[in-house]
């Protein structure tokens, strides 16, 4: 009886110096349990200096990039020979790079000077363009030089496509940096925020050329919607400007 | 009386004129609307060489400065009658010498010009608040450089033309 009774005692005491292993193990089956919880986040603590960084994030935006620029060419192409068969464009168009002589954005008019004339083969009509899109078009030509209307000029209308809502627009300079887009009917669901381009229809300027952003919508307006628009292209700073020779 | 106007090089000096204008000096704007150069240059001209020289001079400019410009809004009816009106303050009325009465004619040509500029374009339907807005600026910022550079020219021509009657 002694002996089985002094068992007892000492398994008891083994199994009580155990109890730090049990916890331990109670610790790994929640760790079971909840998917590595602890365990993943202590190693994403301690790697978190060598995360991929901004590095190689730059390096996928650029892959993305070239990506998107062979595509972009690809459509341009595609978009090209599709009017040339529908005969919307004539095919012997071509771009002229100029220098801007001489600018006036605000005043009486919003004209540019540029440094190329009829001696280049640029004609009245012609669009003007800079890195963000359309600037406006050549209103006279001398032998060395062209005057360009700015799409701000307050003679300057031009018909303009919205590709989100899908509708017709007129983009009608006022005198101000921002010229004013009149939609044909009342309440055509333009917002803030939505693209302006060329209209895809037009044989006086390249289509689907960007012009500029709505910056606010007058749903008010008599007798149609009125918007404001933002030009993409920043006039005060450009030096340069293409000419696309013979659009028309 | 009128001489500079015989003499070429005086006269090649409004060649500044539209040369300024397609400049169009940054830092000489106020609220992006530049002064109007042509006054500036026709003021002491007209104010020296008498009221034929002043229109003449007007319509000279006018014609340049339409050239420069789009569309059909003209410069020549204010530049011809301010020329003449001008000349004739100048002949009939006491010398103009003190800055604030070069800044006071500036100002009202100036007012002249745009007042025309703003009846033509109220007339193809194109006036508003933009183009109310260029002719206040520009008034202003004529009106404020006249002082200067006008009493210089005034000099200059009012030599001229002593040089010459001596």
């Amino acid at each position: 009886m002694p002996f089985g009774r002094s068992f007892r005692v000492t398994q008891l005491r083994s199994l009580g110096s155990l109890w730090p292993w049990l916890l331990v193990l109670l610790a790994l089956v929640g760790v079971r349990l909840s998917k590595g919880a602890g365990f993943a986040d202590a190693y994403a603590l301690m790697t978190r200096p060598f995360w991929p960084g901004s590095a190689q994030g730059e390096w996928v935006r650029s892959a993305q990039q070239l990506g998107d620029q062979a595509r972009l060419s690809q459509l341009e192409v595609d978009n090209q020979r599709l009017r040339h068969l529908l005969q919307l464009e004539r095919g012997d168009s071509a771009f002229e790079g100029a220098a801007v002589i001489s600018r006036e954005p605000g005043g009486w008019w919003q004209q540019l000077l540029i440094g190329k004339g009829s001696l280049n083969g640029v004609g009245v009509g012609d669009p003007v363009l800079a890195p963000g899109g359309l600037l406006g078009r050549v209103a006279s030509v001398t032998p060395t030089t062209s005057k360009v209307q700015l799409l701000t000029d307050g003679g300057s209308r031009l018909g303009v496509w919205l590709p989100r809502i899908r509708r017709h627009g007129l983009l009608t300079g006022v005198g101000t940096p921002r010229p004013l887009l009149r939609f044909l009917e009342k309440d055509p669901g333009a917002r803030p925020g939505d693209v302006v381009v060329t209209s895809p229809a037009s044989t006086l300027v390249p289509a689907n050329l960007t012009v500029g952003v709505i910056q606010s919508v007058d749903d008010r307006a008599v007798p149609a919607t009125e918007a404001v628009v933002q030009l993409s292209a920043p006039v005060q700073a450009v030096d340069w400007v293409q000419v696309r020779k013979g659009a028309r | 009386m009128a001489a500079l106007y015989r003499h070429g090089w005086c006269g090649a000096t409004g060649l500044v004129v539209p040369l300024l204008t397609l400049v169009s000096p940054g830092f000489l704007k106020l609220d992006g609307v530049g002064p109007a150069w042509g006054l500036l240059w026709l003021l002491p001209w007209a104010l020296v060489d008498g009221p034929v020289s002043g229109a003449g001079a007007g319509l000279a400019l006018g014609l340049v400065l339409d050239g420069l410009h789009l569309g059909p809004v003209s410069e020549l009816p204010a530049l011809v009658f301010l020329g003449w009106w001008w000349g004739r303050v100048g002949r009939r009325g006491p010398q103009i010498e003190r800055s604030f009465s070069l800044g006071l004619l500036a100002l009202l040509g100036s007012l002249v010009l745009g007042g025309t500029m703003l009846a033509q374009f109220a007339w193809l339907g194109e006036a508003g608040r933009p183009q109310l807005h260029t002719l206040l600026s520009q008034t202003l910022i004529t009106a404020l450089l006249a002082p200067m550079l006008c009493s210089l020219q005034l000099l200059l021509w009012r030599q001229q033309t002593a040089g010459l009657r001596g």
